[in-house]
């Protein structure tokens, strides 16, 4: 067997074992299995915040970026840690007493209005199909890496693979196991970086310290110096992105559901920590990649242009591992780890996305009389409708796997986070304000593109990655403005959030 | 009983007395410590570049990286998880606090 043949092989393996493991587990334990797989403490409780975390923004994309732009990209490690933070302590907590687990149904319930809902679903949705396309750039590259075909064939293979995954598990009734998945994850993308730091000759037992001494070598030896701040951007565009991606996180449709599937409130809590400390684990180890892929490319000899390095960013990791000389199979699980990571993310958001079009559009505003069964269908026809969608877009993808997930990120921190913020810590906050907030958000998001050219200015508040800055503060005006000027809602939801969600202590 | 108290209207930086006002304080901690820390840093960095303090802060090696580099890339996220480590803490106590004198076992 060749290399790029044991690769594919170790793909194969893993894919597979998942649906196997899954299987075992399912016919284990066919009663106990509830929203999102057994309650494993805190610990697996934070393994599977963090398996539903990783995706390949965060295993291929992250390297690509800081492999880039150096210090400017370390916004985005931080921008994605830090935002649990936020959702800590503003919102996990509090919308568990409110009891509903998903931003449009919270947002329903909250502000009363089904105009509100079939807002916040097509935002949700929005936010799914971009984030999705993001994950099918990833594994369009990957394919096109793996099997050496052209990217445009290798994204509808791996369109067609995701969906015949999809249909396979569904099939099967195969539980998602979040505590393997993160294992994989993790040991697939520590233990290829450990080689390679061997390899090139540092500090390999934690290369999330020996990739130092490469920078040094970089600087000295190369006069490439990695680490300057503030040098392909500004301090406002390292702030407004860092930003953007905190209050991005507390509005993604698939990170706030995780609190309900642990049982009781205090270990929701702390499965967080342990959630963001494997999180960090893999966010300590993504600019190692960058920094030796940079540093074994100046050995050999290659300077890429700017216009073909950014070619090739999303799959530096990839690469890098090929360029050091790493065995095919150790390249194979380097591979398998980002790719299972896109696979279950896209399974994920999609089921996600679908079940917003089922619940939220089609049984809460279209046909309130529909069955189960009807509700299953639209749910099944619209995964299938979304990931078309979705392939489309990822066609011609406008950007790097990391400034698309971005733009979702943007498009929940202008619309979800404002009114989740306001709908939780200020009553008065109202159905009028709800809406105009959410539609503000939207032409915020959407500011550069659409307005950008007449209005530079625009462009440059609101850059189409980062523009929740500027953004959510403005959402939070507009909705205080709109709400005090219109009627205040209901007195039984004021009591609610006084009694229930603020007072249940006293 | 003509009149029946003025209701309290949830908000933020007014928070009840009680359970309410320990934890939007804990909150209110961690997000001094989340924003000075995180973009306080950048903008030192930004402002002071070219000075003694700007030299100091991307000339001194720690772990063989520059210290503004380990700082955000290596520190942030550890001081993310030290903050919710903090948070938790607080919450737990504040929360067997307000249990024991409302009389409820702890959740």
């Amino acid at each position: 067997m060749n290399d790029a043949s044991w690769t594919i092989g170790i793909v194969l393996f893993v894919l597979v074992s998942f649906l196997l493991v899954g299987l075992r587990q399912k016919s284990r334990e066919s009663l106990e299995y509830g929203f999102g797989g057994r309650y494993t403490g805190r610990i697996g409780g934070g393994a599977a915040i963090a398996s539903n975390w990783m995706s390949a923004a965060s295993l291929m994309g992250l390297g690509g970026i800081i492999y880039l732009q150096g210090y400017q990209a370390l916004a985005y490690v931080i921008g994605w840690t830090g935002g649990y933070v936020l959702l800590l302590v503003l919102l996990a907590s509090q919308i568990r007493r409110f009891g509903k687990f998903t931003a449009p149904d919270f947002i329903a319930e909250r502000y009363g209005s089904p105009v509100a809902r079939f807002l916040a679903a097509l935002i949700s949705i929005g936010i799914s199909i971009i984030y999705c396309t993001a994950q099918f750039k990833g594994i369009g590259l990957l394919f096109s890496f793996m099997l050496g075909v052209e990217y445009n064939r290798a994204v509808l293979y791996g369109g067609a693979a995701v969906v015949s995954y999809l249909v396979i598990a569904g099939a099967l009734g195969v539980p998602r196991n979040q505590q393997m998945l993160y294992f994989v994850i993790c040991v697939s993308f520590i233990v290829p970086l450990m080689w390679l730091a061997h390899h090139l000759g540092y500090f390999w037992i934690l290369p999330q310290f020996g990739y130092g001494e490469a920078i040094s070598d970089l600087a000295r030896q190369y006069q490439i110096d990695f680490t300057l701040p503030f040098t392909s951007g500004t301090l406002f565009g390292w702030v407004s992105l860092c930003f953007t991606l905190m209050v991005g996180t507390a509005g993604l449709p698939h990170v706030l559901s995780r609190f309900y599937t642990v049982p009781n409130v205090r270990d929701a809590r702390w499965s967080v920590v342990w959630g963001l400390f494997f999180i960090a684990l893999i966010y300590w180890s993504a600019p190692a990649f960058a920094v030796f892929g940079r540093l074994l490319e100046v050995r050999t000899g290659i300077r890429l242009p700017p216009p073909a390095a950014e070619r090739m960013a999303d799959l530096v990791v990839m690469k890098t591992a090929v360029l050091a000389g790493m065995p095919g199979w150790l390249v194979g699980v380097l591979a398998a780890g980002a790719l299972s990571a896109a696979f279950f993310t896209v399974a994920g958001l999609l089921m996600t996305g679908a079940a917003s079009v089922s619940y939220d559009l089609y049984y809460c505003l279209i046909n309130p009389k529909a069955n189960e069964s009807d509700r299953m269908a639209v749910a099944k026809g619209s995964t299938l409708v979304l990931a078309g969608i979705v392939l489309l877009l990822a066609l011609n993808p406008w950007g790097l796997i990391v400034q698309i997930t971005a733009l979702a990120f943007a498009l929940a921190g202008n619309t979800l986070f404002p009114l989740l913020l306001l709908g939780i810590w200020w009553d008065r906050a109202n159905r009028y304000g709800a809406i105009a907030g959410m539609l503000v958000g939207l032409c915020c998001t959407f500011a550069q593109p659409l307005l950008g050219g007449t209005f530079p200015i625009l462009a440059q508040l609101f850059p189409l990655t980062s523009s929740a800055l500027c953004g959510a503060p403005l959402v939070i005006l507009v909705m205080i403005a709109v709400s005090l000027a219109t009627k205040p809602p209901p007195d039984a939801m004021r009591d609610f959030l006084e009694h229930e969600v603020h007072g249940h202590l006293d | 009983m003509s009149h029946a108290p003025k209701r309290y209207s949830v908000n933020l930086l007014r928070p009840k007395k009680g359970y309410m006002r320990d934890e939007v304080g804990t909150i209110l901690l961690v997000l001094l410590g989340w924003g000075l820390v995180t973009f306080g840093f950048q903008i030192v960095l930004a402002l002071w570049a070219g000075t003694p303090l700007g030299r100091f802060l991307t000339q001194t090696y720690l772990f063989n990286l520059p210290l503004h580099f380990f700082f955000s890339g290596q520190f942030l996220p550890l001081w993310f998880i030290i903050l919710c480590v903090f948070y938790n803490y607080r919450l737990d106590r504040i929360t067997e606090y307000h249990s024991h004198m409302r009389d409820r076992s702890y959740e």
